[in-house]
Order: structure tokens, then C-alpha cells, then sequence
């Protein structure tokens, strides 16, 4: 009974945020300076019916709460709506970029999770020698690196003056390679935005598992383990490893979600054509509806994760149902 | 009566001196925060130092003949485009993430303890609306927010600081309701409700004295959020087009399509940026780490 | 102790980097040699100017890249030649007829055929000049604005303007004949129709199109024309301007797509093999323009005139451009004989900029160094606004704050987007800047850019950044435009030109030339015009290049 409740209530607060973001990204656009039609066209020479036709075309002429109508309307039915800058549907422009975006995080997450989680467990294990200090600091190190001054540092060292990587974006362009070519050659063009992701977030892995692992050796059970005289490799793959990873490998989860919205800076610095990039363009075209669409999948994305997370955290702790403990 | 309560006061200014003391003194005995305030005072230092160290107007353009020469014993850190003293950019620049960082961190320590304390405190509905007030902002992508909303607000170092507060103030909001929800509890704050003490007087008087340790760790963590989230926004452009910070020198270098041929231009504003946050996040980790019970005891020994 | 494990660290690192770059250096090779098989042509050009959908909209002639896509695919009725006459040459058109400047015959070429083999008609012609204008106010022009269109037969057009077009060149300049079987079905809403096979009937065909990254050309073996010698032309995207440069030194592209590289990086490519640089006159003009809508000191022409002998051209070409522009003293080119040679010149003099400013009451009373506005008693501060994509407009914009102080007049940049920024430059209600710096590239066929002084409640909205009214203007505009006598145009020109030196809605400041290094050892035949080697009115190279053998 006490989990369905808890169900419902985490999902309604799902619900409810995932209103609050439609409703706050609609209005946070349009109060924004600048008329998106006039934006549009591009061209100083719009007549003033033109303008009108485009109002009525996008149904801007109405009062904003008629706007807002619409476009919850519209979002009901799964259609996000028409792209002022690309003239195209919105899905349709996020959907040619999401992809690429994808390929850059997970590669990232996925080889920084296990060297993070790694080098964490060790700095935890070892909590307070000297190795856990190296560690510790290099960690630190790395995770106050902006992610644009060390993409810039990696284009100008290994691009610009070593020609060893490309300049920039996804695939050498019209090159014509298909199958195994084309996938060398994308992971070629991959390796150094990759990169700079990943030395920030390696940082942060390691943080968080070292503080995880420090944790969990003081609880009650890992001391009794070592009073029982258990083999130190045991207690360390036995209890202490499984149970300091538990919250991390959760917590990546959302990591995951919100990673996708911070490539930005990456993207910029390598001309990765991914959903970062597309942000940064969105913004300053005044695409609404595309910045719309934009934020709601990493709304959505987030708030579906941390629900997520919610729930799995439930079934470890059960005091989270109750509300004694907040995640 | 009130000579009592006047002599409980300067004992507990006493022992709040003391304690402070204590922790200032074990922040620096801590490695890392040893080297983390000596890297923020150095900073401190030229900021405030500026003008005295042979620095020129940073915005002052040269003369043909000075533009992206490299560095030298007329300038030190070399040239940029318009042939302006790099060395002046990078120093001047400190003041702008010194500024941002704290103005920043003091604006979202205000505004988070006040929710945290208000929301912990009175609990029930009001509690519930703040605190889902929190988890949406905590929900909402930082980075392209940011981006939007200084798109949309215009480029300036205050606007960044609203932008930058605006973000992150939550965090603390949760911090501080949980430390106070774990406080309410303890004895000595029923029994000065028991003797009467008004809410205020609870919240400001006994409580909030108690949470001052986690917004010292708490601010610590800001301010490095808003130094690197100056660094970003200026480097897409959207800093503030009359203050050279070192995001803004980094755009300008970046875009300049020079910036291999001119290293001097690019390694001063990345490294002060890097090691300006480095200092903050070991003072952060020592600050954390002095804060756990128990630590005073185990470095005691 | 800890530096040598940070230290470990950082080479492992290092260590994997180029354990990485070996692995896959493979591939880099395999794609050089693919692309020395045959003669591709890689033109580079950087994100901003990359084209992210191939709709005919604003990307025909805002967007740089599309500015060389449409022209390579699609056939035009006639072109302008190149330097030094920029005579018109008949593509489809093979000649045209006027009696009155009114109604116009074209005849067209019986041999174009579009890429898909369909046969190029007079109805295509018909259709897209009637669909242009209708579907986006980027296309209405007054030489494309028709009253009645009649197709006489397959290969006649007969058409009717609503004004008279005089001057030198034909009516339907720089306009896309589309194939009207394949867009008739669209007709009614130009973003219905994605145009991803952009079929036209131009000297290349598209092969492939890949948003904001890269156009993939195929010269067309069908063209009625000469087939250009290029086979491939490759349209590539780069993140930066400095990697678009690096990337023509390393031979990866063989041409800068547009217009001009940044002076600064010229010294870069000197002594680079097999690249020489091409320097040509410039097409861009800026200016300043003065908002004379807003009621404040900017409106008073004294303070206009003691703004311009404040300026140090020469300190911005020698700063900003390294001495690679000219100044400039009106929209037309200084070389052009429509120029006006006696404008009134307003030379960098700081006592004369003073002496007017105080003449004019503007005196500082306060002692801050700023003179004040003697209605106002208000400091004298202007917003000075520009687009941060600009890096040479924000440089110049450095520089004139800097050389405003000196005559006591406070600027204030306004530096914002490139989308805001035109938003701000139409929105006279809300006067959203005093000064704006603002560019164009006029070419040498520009009657159009003499509508940014039309008196702006004459037909002049939208295209008026300063406000400026002036009927005298629009009648001398208004017959110029229909004139075919030369002279009587000319003197006419003369006279708008030296209204505008008078009047000052604008402040003509300079005109940068056009650097473009070129791979000499891959490709000859490089085409310059004023603008450089591949601007809005040079499509030349690309229809010109040959491989190097």
C-alpha cells in the first residue's frame, strides 16, 4: 500500500514539474526582446500583412493564453510544433541531432564512469593515505577544468599544432565512406570532444565514489566483517564495493540526463552538429518553439531519471517512503 | 533575569569565538585547504592590488605595430588583437570572477537559507510549495538556461549574477531545510520554545547560528559554480562587452581564428580560470572535511 | 610526493591520447587519398555561414553559403559578368527586349534542361515570378515585381513591372529558376516543400546536403554550357574561422567560401606551399547610422558632423584591418563613375570636432570630460550598437568609444546578437540604440541600396536604419530608378549622394578589402571581383577552376 502511494506521489510531482517547465519555458521566451517574425524572415522589408500572415500561420496573433492553449494542444497530440529558423518541424530538427549528441555523451559517460568509479574506489579504500590524496586532488583538479578551456587546450595541442585530430565536426565531410570507414572515421573525429568530457567527469566520478566508499566503511557492518577477521580483498569486493557503487551507478542515471543538456560547451569548442550546439543556435535565432522542444526533452529526460532513481531508492531504503529520509 | 541572560550571551560569543578559531585553524593545518586559501588570497591580492602591479587601462587600445606581439619586457603577457596589454586583461579580469563568485554565492545564500530555514521550520503546506519550487529549478538543465536567460536579459556582469543566483540557490534551499529538520528536534530549541521565544527569534536567534558552518561549505561550492559559470557564458559570447574578463578574452581569442599564433593570449585567462577554481574546490574539500564530526578529535591525535 | 603522482596521471593520459590518434590515423589517411582521385574543389566556410535547410528563402541571400549554393545549381536568366565591366551575361536568357522600361521580352535558350532532364521553359520562368514574390518578402524587388506575366510561347516571356526599370542591367536580377513541375504542388506555402533534391538546372547538381555540415556538388555533364572542370565541388562547415584557416593550410580545402579572411591571419599563410594570396578590392561598406527617430541630441546634425570628424578612419583601417581597407564616403565604390568625387570629406580633426560641438552649445559644465546636452544639461551619451558576430564591427566599436572621449562624447557599446541586432535596427518605437554600426555589399549593380534612405513613411520601412526623411531624396531615388539615360542617372546619383554627405543619416566609415588565400598548387584559374575570389556576385571560380595536373 505504502509503495503505491509513494508511487503515485512521486509521479504526480512528476506530473507537476513537467507542467511547470511547459508552462515557464512558454513564458520565459516570449517575454524575451525581439519579434521572432521579423526574426524570421530576416528581411527589413516585411510588409505589415506579411507579418500578419506569419502571426496567423503560427498562430501568434492570438493572446498569449490562447498561444499557451495551442501549443499545450498541440503538445498533447505528440506534435512540438513548427521551427521558425529551420522552417521545419521541430521533432525533425531535434531528431537529426539527437543522435549525434548520443554518441558523444555516451561514449564520454561510459569510459569516465569506470576509470572514475576506479580510481574512486581505490582513493576510498585507501582513505587517507597518500595515494588517496593524489587521487583526490588530481580529481578536484580535473573537475574545476572548464570543459571549453580544456576543449580549447586539446584542439589547439593535438589539432591546430600536432595535426593529429580533425578540426572539427562529426565525419570528414562528403568523403563517401560507408560501414567500417565511416565508423573509424567518426570515432577519429570523436576522440577529442569526447575527451573533454570525460576528464571532467572522471573528476566527479571519483569524487563521488570516494565519498561513497568512505561511507560505507564506517558503517556497523563493514566493522563487524573486519572484527570477524575476513580477508581485507573480501570485505572489499564482498560488501564494501557493492554497496559504495549502488548509489553511484544510480546517480549516473541522472548524470546521463543532464549531461546531454551541458555538451554545450564541448560542441561549440569542436563544431559537434549535436543538441548542444543547436541550444546555443536556438537562442540566439529567438526559435521558441524549438528552444521549446528543447527544454522539454531535457526536462523530461531529468525528471523521468530522478523519478527513476526515486523508485530505485525506495527499494534499497525503505525509510524513503515513509519520508524520513530525503534523496 | 537579564543579568543572567546578558552573561549566557558573552559566554556564548566566547565559545562561538573560540569555535571559530578552532576551525580557522584546522582549515589551515588541512593540506588542501592550506593551498586553497593561499591560491585565494594570492588572487585577493592582485585584484585588490591591480592598478600597483605596472598594470595599464586593459580596454586600451595600441598601436599597429603592437598588435599580438608576444610577451616581452614592455608587456609581460604579450599583445591581443587591438595590440591591449594582456597582463592588465588577466589581472583587471580577476576582480570580475572574484566579484561574480562572491556576490554571486552571497545572493544564493540569502535566498536559499531564507527558503531552507522558512520551508524547515514551518513545515506542513508552506513546506511542501517551497520545497516543490526547489526540486523544479533543481530539475531545470543549469547550462541552457543560463544561456537563454542571458540571451534574453542582455549582456552584463550583473545580469550574470542574477542568472547565476537565479540557478543555484536551490541547492542550498535543500541543504539548509535538512540540516534544519534534523535541528528542530534537539532539546535546546524545544526548551526555548518552552520559556517562550517567538518564531523569529528561533529561527534567526537559535537556528540559523547552528546551519552557519554548511553555507560557509555551502558558499564555498558557489562561488566556484559562478566563477566557472561566468568563464562559460562569457566565452559563448554573452559576457559583459565592457568588462574584459577571462571568459570574454577566451571568446575573443577563440573567434580571433589567431589564436594558435598567439599561445600568450590563450594560456594567461585558461590557467587563471582553472586555478582560481582549483583553489575554491580544495578549500571546499577542506572546509567539508573539517566540518565532519569527529575530524578534530582524529587530527588530535 | 603528489606532483609525481599528478604527474603520472597527466602522462597516462597523454599516453592514451596518442595511443588513440594511432589507432585512427588510419583513417585519416585513407581519406586524403580518396580525395586525390579525382578533381574535387573544397571551398570552406564556417558555421554561422553554413545553410541549414536548402528552402529559397532567406538563405539565398543572407546566408554566405547559400549566397554560392543557389547560383552553382540553379540557372538565372542572366548574370552579372565578371570584373572589370560586370557587364550582364545571358544564361537562360539569350537577349531581351524593352520599348518603354515597362514591359519586357525575354527570349530563352532551347537547350537547358533541368537536372531531373525535364526541358527549361518559359512557364518555369512564369512560375517562379509569380511564386517569388508571393512567398517571401526576401523577393520583392522592384525589378521582379510584376503586373502581368504572359508566356507567348515555350521559349518567350513577356512581362509587365509595376514601375519602370532603367540603368544598365536587365529587370530579374539575382533570382533561382525553379522547375515548376516538381514546386507547383508546394505553391502556396514556400516551407511546405524541403527542396532536398534542389533540382535546378545549373552547371552542378547536388549530390548530397547535410544541414550546417557540408553541400556535396557534382558538376551537371548535361549542361548547355561549358561543363566546369571541377567535378566536385565540396561545400565544407567549420567550427571556427581559425580552424576553416588551418584547414586551407593543411590542403583539406582549396578556397575561403566567402569574401575575406580576418587581416590578422594573413601573415599566417605567407610562405605556406603551394598557396597564394589573392587581395581585391572589398564589396563591404560600413557606416554608422544615426537614429533620427529619437528625439536627443543624436538628430542635431552638428553633433553628427562633430561625430565624424572625431573618427580616426585611418586608426581603424591601421587597427582593425592592418591598413587592408579604404575609407569610404557614400554607398557607391569610389572607383565606380556614378561616385559623386566632390562630397564634402569629414578628415579625423579632433579641435574642429570640438569647436562644432561647442559652437553648438554642447559644453561641459560638470568638469567630467563629457560635454553635456545644453536642453538637457545631461551628459552627452550615445548607445553605439552592434552584432557580437561581427569581429571587426566590435573592434571598430572599441576603437570609436575610444576617439569619442577625446571630443567629449561618451559611447556606450550595445553589443548584441546578430538576430537582435536587426530587430533593434527596425523597431523605431522603441529606439532601441542612438548609433548603429551597420555593413551591406552593394556590388556594382546596387540601385536597391539607395532604399536605406528612403524617406522611411515614403516606402522606406524596413530598409531605413536611420529614420531619415527627405522628400527631395525620394524623387531624385524614384527617377534615377527608371532612367535608361545614362547621364541624366548619373547626375542623379550625384545628387543623392551629396544630400546624404549633407544630411548625415548615415556616416560612411570604410570599405575592407578582400584577402583570399587560394591553393595555386591543386587549382588555376581563380576568378577575382571586387569581394574576392567567391562572394554573392562571383560564381566565377567555381564555373572557372582547373585541377593542376
Amino acid at each position: 500500500m505504502k509503495t503505491i502511494q509513494f508511487f503515485l506521489k512521486k509521479l504526480t510531482g512528476a506530473f507537476i514539474t513537467i507542467f511547470a517547465i511547459i508552462v515557464a519555458n512558454f513564458v520565459i521566451f516570449r517575454i524575451a526582446p525581439g519579434d521572432p517574425i521579423r526574426m524570421m524572415f530576416h528581411d527589413p522589408r516585411v510588409s505589415a500583412e506579411q507579418i500578419k500572415a506569419m502571426q496567423i500561420k503560427f498562430g501568434l496573433d492570438k493572446s498569449l493564453w490562447g498561444q499557451f492553449i495551442d501549443y499545450f494542444k498541440q503538445l498533447m497530440k505528440g506534435d512540438m510544433g513548427f521551427s521558425f529558423w529551420q522552417k521545419r518541424p521541430v521533432i525533425e530538427v531535434i531528431g537529426d541531432r539527437i543522435g549525434h549528441t548520443l554518441i558523444l555523451v555516451v561514449t564520454a559517460l561510459i569510459i569516465a564512469t569506470i576509470i572514475g568509479i576506479l580510481l574512486g574506489a581505490i582513493a576510498g579504500w585507501k582513505n587517507g593515505s597518500k595515494t588517496d590524496r593524489s587521487i583526490l586532488s588530481v580529481s578536484l583538479v580535473l573537475y574545476s577544468i572548464p570543459t571549453f578551456a580544456m576543449g580549447i587546450l586539446l584542439l589547439l595541442i593535438f589539432a591546430y599544432v600536432l595535426s593529429i585530430f580533425p578540426l572539427g565536426g562529426i565525419s570528414t565531410p562528403a568523403s563517401g565512406f560507408t560501414g567500417f570507414m565511416y565508423i573509424k572515421d567518426v570515432i577519429w573525429h570523436l576522440i577529442l570532444p569526447a575527451f573533454s568530457i570525460i576528464l571532467w567527469y572522471i573528476g566527479e566520478y571519483i569524487l563521488m565514489t570516494r565519498s561513497s566508499m568512505v561511507e560505507v566503511l564506517d558503517q556497523d557492518y563493514i566493522v563487524t566483517a573486519r572484527t570477524k577477521g575476513l580477508r581485507e580483498s573480501t570485505i572489499l569486493r564482498k560488501h564494501a564495493l557493492r554497496n559504495a557503487l549502488l548509489p553511484v551507478v544510480t546517480l549516473s542515471g541522472v548524470n546521463f540526463a543532464f549531461a546531454i543538456a551541458g555538451v554545450i560547451e564541448a560542441e561549440t569548442v569542436f563544431s559537434w552538429p549535436g543538441i548542444g550546439r543547436l541550444t546555443y543556435d536556438a537562442v540566439m535565432k529567438r526559435d521558441y518553439p524549438l528552444l521549446q522542444g528543447i527544454f522539454l526533452l531535457f526536462a523530461v529526460s531529468v525528471v523521468l531519471a530522478n523519478f527513476l532513481v526515486d523508485l530505485i531508492y525506495s527499494r534499497i531504503d525503505p525509510r524513503i517512503k515513509t519520508g524520513d529520509v530525503n534523496v | 533575569m537579564s543579568d543572567i541572560s546578558l552573561n549566557n550571551k558573552q559566554k556564548k560569543t566566547k565559545i562561538r569565538r573560540q569555535k571559530i578559531k578552532d576551525f580557522i585553524s584546522l582549515l589551515i593545518n588541512h593540506r588542501m585547504g592550506k593551498v586553497g586559501v593561499g591560491v585565494i588570497i594570492f588572487f585577493l591580492f592582485i585584484a585588490f592590488a591591480a592598478p600597483l602591479l605596472r598594470t595599464v587601462n586593459p580596454h586600451q587600445s595600441g598601436n599597429a605595430v603592437e598588435i599580438l606581439i608576444p610577451p616581452d619586457g614592455q608587456f609581460w603577457f604579450g599583445t591581443d588583437d587591438l595590440g591591449r596589454d594582456v597582463w592588465s586583461q588577466v589581472i583587471y579580469g580577476s576582480r570580475i570572477s572574484l566579484l561574480i563568485g562572491f556576490i554571486s554565492a552571497l545572493a544564493t545564500i540569502l535566498t536559499g537559507t531564507l527558503v531552507g530555514i522558512i520551508a524547515g521550520f514551518y513545515g506542513g503546506i508552506i513546506e511542501e510549495i517551497l520545497m516543490r519550487i526547489v526540486d523544479f529549478f533543481m530539475m531545470l538543465p543549469a547550462l541552457p538556461l543560463m544561456i537563454v536567460l542571458a540571451a534574453v536579459l542582455g549582456p552584463s556582469i550583473w545580469n550574470i549574477i542574477f542568472v547565476v543566483s537565479l540557478i543555484s540557490w536551490p541547492t542550498t534551499a535543500r541543504v539548509v531545510r535538512s540540516q534544519i529538520l534534523s535541528l528542530k528536534e534537539r532539546p535546546f530549541i524545544e526548551a526555548s520554545r518552552c520559556i517562550g521565544a517567538s518564531n523569529s527569534l528561533l529561527m534567526f536567534g537559535e537556528i540559523f547560528p547552528n546551519v552557519v558552518p554548511i553555507l560557509f561549505a555551502e558558499a564555498v561550492i558557489m562561488i566556484t559554480e559562478a566563477i566557472y559559470a561566468e568563464a562559460v557564458l562569457s566565452f559563448l559570447g554573452l559576457g559583459d562587452p565592457v568588462r574584459m574578463s577571462w571568459g570574454s578574452m577566451l571568446h575573443f581569442a577563440f573567434d580571433s581564428g589567431v589564436m594558435a599564433r598567439a599561445p600568450w593570449w590563450v594560456l594567461p585567462p585558461i590557467l587563471s580560470i582553472i586555478l582560481l577554481i582549483v583553489g575554491f574546490s580544495f578549500l571546499g574539500t577542506a572546509v567539508s572535511d573539517v566540518l565532519k564530526p569527529g575530524y578534530k578529535e582524529t587530527k588530535g591525535l | 610526493m603528489r606532483k609525481n603522482s599528478l604527474s603520472k596521471m597527466f602522462i597516462v593520459m597523454i599516453i592514451l591520447i596518442f595511443a588513440g590518434s594511432a589507432l585512427f590515423a588510419g583513417g585519416q589517411k585513407d581519406g586524403k587519398s580518396a580525395k586525390a582521385n579525382d578533381a574535387r574543389f573544397n571551398v570552406g566556410f564556417t558555421t554561422e555561414e553554413a545553410i541549414s535547410t536548402l528552402i529559397p528563402d532567406e538563405s539565398w541571400q543572407y546566408v554566405e553559403m547559400g549566397c554560392i549554393f543557389w547560383p552553382l545549381v540553379y540557372d538565372q536568366l542572366w548574370v552579372m559578368g565578371p570584373a572589370p565591366d560586370y557587364k550582364p551575361v545571358p544564361m537562360l536568357a539569350t537577349s531581351w527586349e524593352t520599348e518603354d522600361n515597362q514591359t519586357w521580352i525575354f527570349h530563352l535558350r532551347k537547350d537547358a534542361k533541368f537536372h531531373d532532364g525535364v526541358a527549361v521553359t518559359a512557364e518555369d520562368v512564369a512560375f517562379t515570378l509569380e511564386y517569388f514574390p508571393a512567398s517571401d518578402p526576401a523577393w520583392e524587388y522592384e525589378d521582379t515585381d510584376c503586373e502581368d506575366i504572359q508566356v507567348i510561347d515555350d521559349y518567350t516571356i513577356q512581362f509587365t513591372l509595376s514601375a519602370k526599370h532603367g540603368g544598365d542591367y536587365p529587370p530579374v536580377y539575382w533570382t533561382p529558376i525553379l522547375p515548376k513541375h516538381i514546386w507547383e504542388d508546394y505553391k502556396d506555402d514556400m516551407h511546405s516543400f524541403n527542396n532536398d533534391d534542389a533540382i535546378g538546372s545549373g552547371p552542378f547538381h547536388l549530390k548530397e546536403f547535410q544541414s550546417e555540415q557540408y553541400i556535396w556538388l557534382e558538376s551537371n555533364e548535361d549542361y548547355w554550357g561549358n561543363v566546369p572542370e571541377a567535378k566536385t565541388v565540396v561545400l565544407k562547415t567549420y567550427g571556427s574561422s581559425e580552424a576553416e584557416y588551418m584547414a586551407l593550410k593543411k590542403g583539406e580545402i582549396d578556397m575561403i567560401g566567402y569574401n575575406s579572411i580576418d587581416p590578422l591571419a594573413l601573415d599566417g599563410f605567407k610562405g605556406v606551399d603551394g598557396v597564394e594570396v589573392k587581395i581585391d578590392p572589398g564589396i563591404t561598406i560600413d557606416w554608422l547610422s544615426f537614429n533620427l527617430h529619437k528625439e536627443n541630441a543624436i538628430s542635431d546634425l552638428n553633433v553628427r558632423k562633430a561625430i565624424m570628424y572625431g573618427i580616426d578612419t585611418e586608426r581603424l583601417i591601421s587597427l582593425a584591418f592592418l591598413g587592408y581597407a579604404d575609407p569610404a564616403d557614400s554607398f557607391m565604390y569610389t572607383e565606380l563613375p556614378d561616385h559623386n568625387p566632390n562630397l564634402p570629406q569629414f578628415d579625423y580633426n579632433v579641435s574642429k570636432a570640438k569647436s562644432i560641438l561647442a559652437g553648438a552649445g554642447y559644453k561641459d559644465t560638470d568638469g567630467d570630460g563629457i560635454v553635456n546636452d545644453p536642453k538637457s544639461g545631461d551628459n552627452l551619451v550615445f548607445e553605439l550598437l552592434g552584432p557580437s558576430d561581427w569581429t571587426m564591427e566590435v573592434k571598430m566599436i572599441t576603437l570609436i568609444k575610444e576617439q569619442m572621449k577625446d571630443i567629449g562624447i561618451e559611447i556606450s557599446p550595445k553589443i548584441v546578437d546578430l538576430d537582435t541586432y536587426y530587430e533593434f535596427w527596425y523597431a523605431p518605437e522603441e529606439d532601441s540604440f542612438d548609433i548603429s554600426i551597420g555593413n551591406e555589399e552593394p556590388g556594382p549593380h546596387a540601385d536597391w541600396i539607395w532604399e536605406f534612405a528612403r524617406s522611411w513613411d515614403n516606402g522606406g520601412e524596413g530598409w531605413n536604419c536611420a529614420y531619415y526623411n527627405n522628400a527631395e531624396f525620394d524623387e531624385y531615388l524614384d527617377d534615377m530608378a527608371e532612367q535608361s539615360d545614362i547621364d541624366a542617372r548619373r547626375a542623379d546619383l550625384y545628387k543623392m549622394q551629396e544630400i546624404l554627405a549633407n544630411d548625415l543619416p548615415y556616416g560612411f566609415l570604410l570599405r575592407y578589402k578582400s584577402i583570399n588565400p587560394v591553393r595555386s598548387d591543386k587549382f588555376t584559374g581563380y576568378t577575382s571581383t571586387m569581394g574576392g575570389v567567391s562572394t554573392w556576385i562571383n560564381p566565377w571560380s567555381y564555373y572557372n577552376v582547373k585541377p593542376v595536373k
